[in-house]
């Protein structure tokens, strides 16, 4: 089962993919991508000229000992990042 | 390591699908430092050939393949779900097969819906050698990527196996866009390629070239599939479809791989591997690419085409009268020898046939261009203008030097111009001929349609919305907002709108649907459908998917053969005037020197005649008065957008009416400039001016000509032409001169080939007019050849004496009919006046101008005739009831009945309009209730003077809202009251008021007219009619901020204005404002006239004009964004007929600059 979280997380990219992120004051480091994908924002709903996209990456990443899969969601014009799910 | 290549892209060819164009992409291949690239667009090949020489020009080798729908079984047909997709790639060799493959696909659907299946492929698939021709691709589109998406992997391998089993180099297409799952089917597709033992490529489906262009597919996904925007209707979710560079597809191909670089290499080098097999020769499918000896595919002729085409010029020497002239036999000399050179005996030995066939057929036929400078065209009778007569050149036409085909214009009738093509069908068969196609591309208005329409907005709101821009391109939408005073008052430009028209822009140019080209007839040999693939087009012609310059590229022969309405007027007249005069006459044998005619035309009275009844031209022709035909071939060369704008009509003006010297930069040019007085007027004199300068011959001189239509390439010019005149010894000052004129004219000039084939119809029409009024009338109301709508062209035969007869059951024809209405007057000793010329005949409103009437009602109606009431009328001709209702309306029983509309409007026993159309109410209910059962006698009783009779006013609406044209009366005459209570001028007055005064005029909107003007403002010109004859006003944009609107908006308009004599008999205005009449009529009504004189006495101040920067030419020459761009409408093709031919419901003339009615009004 996997929770829903939506937080706000800082994350550092190495070639073009995450490679370590924290949450909740713990550092996790990313051990494989098992999914990417992108999905563009439906622009003409807003009245930006270019709302971005949203890169989602789903990771498996340990914290210490504890392996768990994370959602982690990138978007390019709030240049920001949140952990959408959690399986651990 | 070898270059990544692309072997799936989609250019805006792909209709409604792609973003770029195949030279960007190109471009931006060859900037990743590709070498290969292939243009996969859906359902055709017409970007194939602009590829082909993109990448012929970056030196990158061509790829050619299609993207088709494949037939899914009866069950998927007529579904408007998204039929599965596969890339066919024509293999190295392959090309033949691709076309023939293409046609069969446009043969096998529906139009614009072609599909192809397993087994047509197959057919296609394998070249007569045994040798596969062709490569197919199944991707994630294909049957077998979708069922590999659903995880039907037994069903993805049976259809795997069956594609293997009948396409011998078969190719299994990857494809990652970064989507939800779009890896994981990748994934799973490599799989499956790898068991099957199929080989895999890695593409990225591109449609576009960047990033950031998937906003504008989004919209064009919506547009093509009828749908507003949403996430479910968008082919692409992300943005990753664009062309990629290596590194990018590298990673791409990592990813699908799981970061096996050994497996990833490998798809990338089976991709490389299948471009390789898939290169094509650019030469052999673009011969013109090899400038030295390209290799044409001319038509068969069955022998050898050079003696023949060398008999029919000696023949055509004797015919012509020619024998004995030395300058006509070295001439033909001379242009055999080029022709022969360019083999191209055939192409002319074609061209006569077809041209001999069409005058078989009873059509008139005229040669147009410059190919009226051959005297093998004379000779042959391919054209009826003797080149040696007018002084033209062949090498405006046809020359040593020049690359490309020569290029054979023939007029026809426009009525007749399928049939000619039909004919050149039959006779050629269809294997060897085929129309040209051409694109229809995106401008303001149709972008702004589908992009409101994918944004959801109400259809009627796009529709006002659209009609107030004027014809601009789409980028100029931004622009146009903020520049033009109409529609900065138009609350357009609020934020709301503001991604509309964003959008809108970005679709600026890109194709959106093929349609048959108006004239481009190509004519090839039985191989023709190996070089270019052929749809059908709407009417059911063979149509070639390339446009005329693809054409050419092609190496394949083409003729023009352009329907011309004035051509179809000219015999219609010729025609009315043997039935009803019994005279018959032959408008080619007509002598070109009738003082009568040059009368007309010298007093401006041009309304109808081809190419001088503008405003513009009748004030020039004013100005001119031409006197001959040479005149009239100066005239028509002058009145264009660049001789007016670099100020080449005063000069010769001044010279040719003796106000100054001609004058000549040296006397050795004084043989080339003579005609024109010493201004450059036409191309043929700049080549002879070249060639007397530089010595270098009229083939060279020509070349060099078409290098002065370019900044780049008139320094080019320049640097060989200066040095050459110097060494022939011309001094400094003389050389700078000629330069000069060069400089400044000679991109602007006028092929004077064309000007003269062009007098031609021009002097003919204005001869019928000023000999035979009324049949002239009759043939320019039935084609509308000209500019100016059908009222107007009434008003004109009223003008001169022809009596309208309204619509008569009994005498209406299909079209405009000629009739003796009296005996025509004694002509007095200094000829007819004007309004006499058409006096002692009538013309007849046809059924066919009825609104709503269709071609089986109109024939049945003749054939009926005569009839004895409304009520055998309905019986007999069974037109529907709102026909039956507006013929009534428009008085059509008056003459039957005995009815007449006007007071008093009650009749008690006396059958008014308004009974019939009860009547017909009645009628229709009998039909409808039991068919035959009602005794004839019932319904044929009317009860007379029970309802009113229809006022005249009520007259002149119906006939305006039905005919199209006030036929009883002019409309300005029911305002004639406040007209003269406010003291309007009237057009006949005008010549009386002095210059400088101001004055108000008023009448009924004619035209608008924003063509290219000096001083590179918009200028807007508007012609109004007040029944006394036209008014013309010129509005400058320091008042368009307060009448742009009104003019633009209204059709009955007063204005202010200050007279501005131009000629002798010419006076046109300078407007400062102006006003609706009908809303100056509802004020009187309400409020008196007083209030009317305030709202006439408003001096508003010249408010901020049109904006928009110029485009400045390097002479100087500065044109206005928002003028028509090139010649003024009249000299262009004008309108062309398709199909049947739907009456114009047009009240006025609207040239492409002008905006239309404003929203909110």
């Amino acid at each position: 089962m996997s929770r829903l979280y939506g937080e706000p997380i800082e994350v550092w990219v190495r070639d073009g993919r995450p490679a370590q992120f924290v949450w909740r004051d713990r550092l996790y480091t990313v051990r494989e991508v098992q999914d990417h994908w992108v999905v563009v924002r439906e622009w003409w709903k807003t009245s930006d000229a270019d709302p971005g996209e949203r890169r989602f990456w789903r990771v498996e990443a340990a914290a210490g000992r504890q392996v768990g899969t994370y959602e982690l969601r990138f978007d390019t014009a709030a240049d920001g990042w949140l952990l959408l799910r959690a399986w651990d | 390591m070898a270059s990544f290549v692309h072997l799936h892209t989609a250019s805006a060819f792909s209709l409604r699908y792609g973003t770029a164009f195949p030279g960007a992409l190109a471009g931006r291949a060859a900037e990743h430092g590709m070498d290969m690239l292939a243009l996969t667009d859906r359902d055709g090949l017409y970007g194939a050939i602009k590829h082909i020489r993109a990448c012929h020009e970056r030196g990158i080798a061509p790829v050619v393949g299609v993207d088709l729908a494949l037939d899914g079984g009866p069950a998927s047909r007529g579904r408007r779900a998204d039929p599965a997709r596969i890339v066919v790639l024509a293999r190295s060799g392959g090309w033949a097969a691709l076309c023939r493959l293409v046609t069969a696909a446009h043969h096998a659907g529906e139009r614009g819906e072609p599909h192809v299946t397993p087994g047509m492929v197959s057919e296609h698939a394998t070249g007569p050698d045994g040798e596969p021709a062709l490569t197919v691709m199944l991707g994630p589109r294909s049957g077998v990527g979708r069922a590999v998406a659903e995880r039907r992997d037994d069903q993805a391998r049976a259809l795997l196996a069956a594609w293997r089993s009948v396409v011998p180099d078969l190719l299994v297409e990857v494809v990652d866009l970064y989507g939800y799952r779009d890896a994981n089917i990748a994934v799973r597709m490599l799989g499956l390629a790898a068991s099957m033992g199929v080989p895999a490529v890695l593409t990225n489906a591109v449609r576009y070239l960047d990033a950031a262009d998937h906003q504008v597919g989004n919209v064009l996904d919506a547009a093509r599939k009828l749908v507003p925007l949403d996430g479910r209707h968008l082919e692409h979710p992300t943005a990753h479809a664009y062309l990629k560079d290596g590194a990018e597809m590298a990673r791409v191909a990592s990813r699908i791989c799981g970061g096996d670089a050994e497996r990833a290499a490998l798809l990338l080098a089976e991709t490389r591997r299948a471009a390789e097999r898939c290169a094509l020769d650019p030469v052999e499918i673009v011969p013109l690419l090899d400038p030295e000896d390209p290799r044409l595919h001319l038509p068969e002729i069955g022998e050898d085409p050079v003696p023949l085409l060398r008999h029919r010029c000696e023949d055509g020497l004797a015919r012509r009268g020619l024998e004995r002239s030395e300058e006509a036999r070295s001439r033909l000399a001379a242009e055999l020898t080029i022709i022969e050179r360019k083999r191209l005996s055939g192409y002319f030995v074609t061209v006569a046939g077809i041209t001999d066939m069409i005058r078989s057929m009873g059509v008139r036929c005229a040669i147009r261009g410059s190919g009226a400078g051959s005297l093998v065209n004379y000779l042959t009778g391919i054209g009826e203008v003797n080149p040696l007569e007018h002084g033209l050149l062949m090498e405006r036409f046809l020359s040593e030097g020049r690359r490309g085909l020569p290029d054979i214009d023939v007029d026809v009738e426009s009525a007749r111009r399928l049939d000619c093509y039909r004919a050149i069908l039959d006779r050629y068969g269809e294997a060897r001929v085929a129309c040209v196609s051409m694109m229809e591309t995106y401008r303001a208005r149709s972008a702004i349609r589908d992009v409101g329409a994918a944004m959801g907005l109400p259809p009627h709101e796009i529709d006002v919305i659209a009609k107030a821009f004027p014809h601009v391109r789409a980028r100029q939408i931004g622009a146009a907002l903020t520049d033009l005073p109409e529609l900065r008052a138009s609350g357009l430009n609020d934020r709301s709108l503001e991604t509309v028209f964003r959008l809108a822009e970005r679709l600026d140019g890109l194709p959106r649907h093929v349609a048959l080209h108006p004239c481009g007839v190509l004519v090839g040999n039985s191989s023709l459908r190996d070089r270019t693939p052929v749809e059908r087009s709407l009417l059911d012609f063979p149509m070639s998917q390339f446009d005329k310059d693809d054409v050419e590229e092609a190496g394949l022969l083409k003729l023009d053969v352009l329907g011309v309405r004035m051509q179809s007027a000219l015999a219609y007249s010729l025609r009315e005037i043997e039935r009803v005069d019994g005279l018959r006459i032959d408008l080619e044998a007509v002598p070109h020197d009738d003082p009568a005619t040059y009368d007309l035309i010298r007093v401006a009275r041009t309304l109808g005649c081809f190419q001088i009844e503008s405003p513009g031209q009748r004030e020039l022709v004013a100005k001119l008065e031409p006197r001959t035909m040479h005149d009239l071939i100066v005239d028509i060369s002058l009145f264009r957008p660049g001789p007016v704008n670099s100020d080449m009509v005063t000069p010769y003006l001044e010279a040719r009416h003796g106000f100054r010297e001609a004058r000549y930069p040296h006397e050795a040019l004084r043989d080339a400039l003579r005609e024109t007085n010493g201004v450059v007027v036409f191309h043929e004199q700049v080549l002879r001016v070249i060639d007397v300068m530089t010595g270098s011959g009229l083939s060279e001189a020509e070349r060099a000509r078409r290098g002065l239509g370019s900044p780049e390439g008139r320094e080019a010019v320049r640097a060989w032409f200066v040095p050459l005149a110097r060494a022939r010894g011309f001094p400094e000052p003389t050389v700078e001169q000629a330069w000069h004129v060069l400089d400044a004219f000679g991109g602007f000039g006028f092929c004077k080939a064309h000007a003269a084939a062009f007098a031609l119809p021009t002097y003919q029409s204005a001869w019928l007019k000023r000999h035979h009024a009324a049949a002239f009338f009759a043939g320019v109301l039935t084609h509308e050849p000209g500019m100016y709508p059908n009222r107007v062209i009434l008003d004109e035969a009223r003008q001169c004496g022809v009596e309208v007869l309204s619509l008569d059951v009994n005498h209406s024809g299909e079209h405009w009919l000629v009739e003796r209405t009296g005996p025509v007057p004694e002509p007095s000793p200094d000829g007819p006046r004007v309004a006499e010329l058409g006096r002692g005949y009538g013309l007849r409103v046809p059924f066919s101008a009825v609104k709503g009437v269709s071609d089986a009602e109109v024939a049945r109606m003749v054939e009926g005739r005569p009839y004895t009431s409304l009520a055998d009328f309905w019986e007999r001709a069974r037109p529907s009831r709102p026909v039956a209702e507006r013929i009534v309306e428009v008085g059509g029983f008056d003459a039957l009945h005995g009815l007449r509309p006007g007071e008093p409007r009650w009749r008690p026993g006396e059958l008014t309009r308004r009974d019939l159309i009860a009547q017909i109410g009645t009628l229709d209910r009998g039909a409808a209730g039991a068919a035959g059962q009602l005794p004839m006698a019932f319904t044929e009783r009317v009860t007379p003077g029970e309802l009113p009779e229809m006022t005249e006013a009520e007259a002149v609406e119906a006939e305006l809202a039905v005919l199209g044209m006030d036929v009883s009366r002019h409309v300005i005459s029911f305002h004639d009251e406040l007209l003269d209570a406010i003291g309007v001028t009237r057009a006949k007055d005008l010549l009386s008021r002095r210059n400088g005064a101001e004055i108000l005029v008023a009448g009924v909107k004619v035209a608008t007219q924003t063509p290219a003007v000096r001083s590179g403002q918009r200028v807007i010109f508007t012609t109004l009619d007040d029944s006394t004859g036209p008014v013309d006003l010129t509005f400058f944009e320091s008042v368009q901020g307060h009448t742009a609107a009104t003019v633009f908006g209204s059709w009955l308009l007063v204005a202010r204005g200050v007279v501005r004599r131009t000629g002798g008999r010419a006076v046109s205005l300078r407007a400062l404002h102006c006003w609706d009449l009908v809303a100056l009529d509802r004020l009187w009504r309400d409020r008196g006239l007083d209030a009317v004189r305030a709202v006439l006495d408003e001096r508003p101040a010249p408010g901020a004009g049109v904006g928009g920067r110029p485009l400045e030419y390097g002479n100087g020459y500065r044109l206005s964004p928002y003028s028509d761009n090139g010649a003024p409408p009249a000299a262009r093709e004008g309108r062309f007929l398709a199909g049947s031919g739907e009456p114009h419901r047009r009240l006025w003339h609207a040239s492409a600059g002008s905006s239309g009615p404003p929203p909110g009004r």
